[in-house]
């Protein structure tokens, strides 16, 4: 029977349960799951709502082969202005368990890419992934967003990082830096040197219950610095974040009694490679360059004083990693990669003199609920 | 099937599985090709559009269940298509 790709419905939620079972049945991945739900808990269609989540099924028959989600969402483009964008996320496909349904995959993707031509993935764990070499594959180009990290605790980061601590020889003289302290005074010297250089700033950083008009203001200050963001003015931050929603926080930054900047911060889920250790992310900031580093600052700070003992960004923009160097962040290894279709990439040229100011972070794409 | 064709699909299934062009049959499939997964279903549905200048609907890249299933679909759109 020929598979067929639709909305997924309420009708076909014990369907798509059935494909989880047998998902689970053949793999140890937890991840391996789809909405249970036909209506996506996050970010539902909503009136006129810019940003929502939608769900497909494909179908064979009565059984369900595969699934995936859009994030419908628009972005701005400098020089090109407002375009709808969708994030292609959570495809998942019987062919990873079954070789029968090898189809399934690419049936997917070309579905998606049919049903929105500007389409772009986020995260995906690396370009070596299943995900990112289809994509690969379908023409999309694949750019690595840089990763940064400030321990706050070194001892604990020594003990508990597990990523970096899989060789034995390694996690020996890492439980050695610890105990002895050898470990605090080099990463807290880095980090020292690196945040000396820049200045202190005058600002004043407040938690907020909810983004208003002056997030608008922003929005319109900054965007004309970036080459690529997706749209964060008053309305959408409202959507992404709304009141009421305690698992990140937002944060004012102001001088003068003037907002200058915004931040979310937020303590991620608990992760294996994190170990025990509390790790403090800053999700997504704006602000006009000269303003970069006093969220930054704030960020850290809020952080700090909330007993994190990592704190970890994701920033596509030079600009903004600039400002993270200065305050102490480190580069690390980064497996966090946009990948844009064909046609979303020519929006983007001259990719090379634009990349460097696209804005993107963990806030973008389907990251939010899965970290958060 | 054209000898000729099942040939060229035959050769272009070697490069894409890495396996040996002599142990390819129109009977090999994801079943008995380890490499054969969901990326390369993709590598072998783009790259049958792009060396026989054809378009393949959602219908068709299931149908692509063998190397000689593969091959008989080809063979129908090149004699769909007029040239």
């Amino acid at each position: 029977m020929a598979i067929v790709i639709q909305p997924y419905g309420p009708e076909h939620e014990p369907a798509v349960q059935e494909f989880n079972r047998r998902l689970q049945r053949s793999s140890d991945d937890p991840n391996l799951v789809f909405s249970k739900t036909a209506i996506p808990r996050w970010l539902p269609p909503a009136g006129n709502n810019p940003v929502w989540n939608e769900f497909f099924v494909a179908l064979d028959g009565q059984a369900v082969r595969g699934a995936y989600g859009l994030k419908q969402e628009v972005v701005f483009i400098r020089g090109k202005g407002l375009h709808r964008v969708a994030c292609y996320h959570h495809p998942l496909s019987e062919g990873i368990v079954d070789r029968s349904y090898a189809s399934v995959g690419a049936l997917l993707a070309r579905d998606a890419l049919a049903r929105q031509p500007l389409l772009y993935a986020l995260g995906m764990g690396g370009v070596e992934r299943p995900l990112a070499k289809m994509l690969k594959a379908l023409g999309f180009g694949l750019t690595r967003i840089p990763f940064y990290f400030r321990v706050v605790h070194p001892s604990t980061f020594l003990r508990e990082m597990r990523a970096l601590r899989e060789e034995r020889w390694r996690a020996t003289l890492m439980n050695l830096a610890a105990a002895t302290g050898t470990g605090w005074l080099a990463i807290k010297s880095v980090q020292g040197i690196a945040s000396l250089r820049s200045r202190p700033a005058d600002f004043v950083a407040e938690e907020v219950a909810e983004f208003s008009d002056w997030a608008d203001g922003l929005w319109d200050q900054a965007k004309n610095g970036v080459s690529l963001a997706a749209v964060r003015d008053a309305n959408t931050l409202r959507i992404l974040y709304p009141p009421g929603v305690t698992s990140t926080r937002r944060l004012r930054i102001s001088r003068n009694d003037v907002a200058t900047a915004w931040a979310i911060i937020g303590e991620r889920r608990k992760d294996e490679k994190f170990g025990k250790m509390r790790v403090g992310s800053i999700v997504d900031c704006w602000a006009s360059k000269e303003n970069m580093t006093s969220v930054v600052k704030a960020a850290t700070q809020a952080l700090e004083k909330d007993g994190v003992d990592l704190i970890v960004t994701n920033q596509s923009q030079h600009a903004w990693c600039s400002a993270f160097e200065k305050s102490g962040f480190l580069k690390g290894p980064s497996n966090f990669i946009f990948a844009a279709s064909k046609k979303f990439t020519e929006l983007l040229q001259p990719l090379e003199e634009n990349r460097p100011s696209f804005h993107i972070t963990r806030a973008d794409g389907d990251g939010l609920p899965a970290n958060f | 099937m054209t000898a000729a064709l099942f040939e060229q699909i035959r050769a272009m299934a070697s490069d894409l599985f890495g396996v040996p062009v002599e142990q390819i049959t129109a009977a090999s499939s994801p079943q008995t090709l380890e490499n054969w997964d969901s990326i390369q279903h993709l590598n072998l549905v783009l790259a049958v559009e792009e060396k026989f200048g054809v378009q393949l609907s959602p219908e068709e890249i299931e149908e692509m269940k063998s190397v000689g299933e593969t091959a008989k679909l080809v063979e129908s759109k090149l004699q769909a298509t007029p040239r």
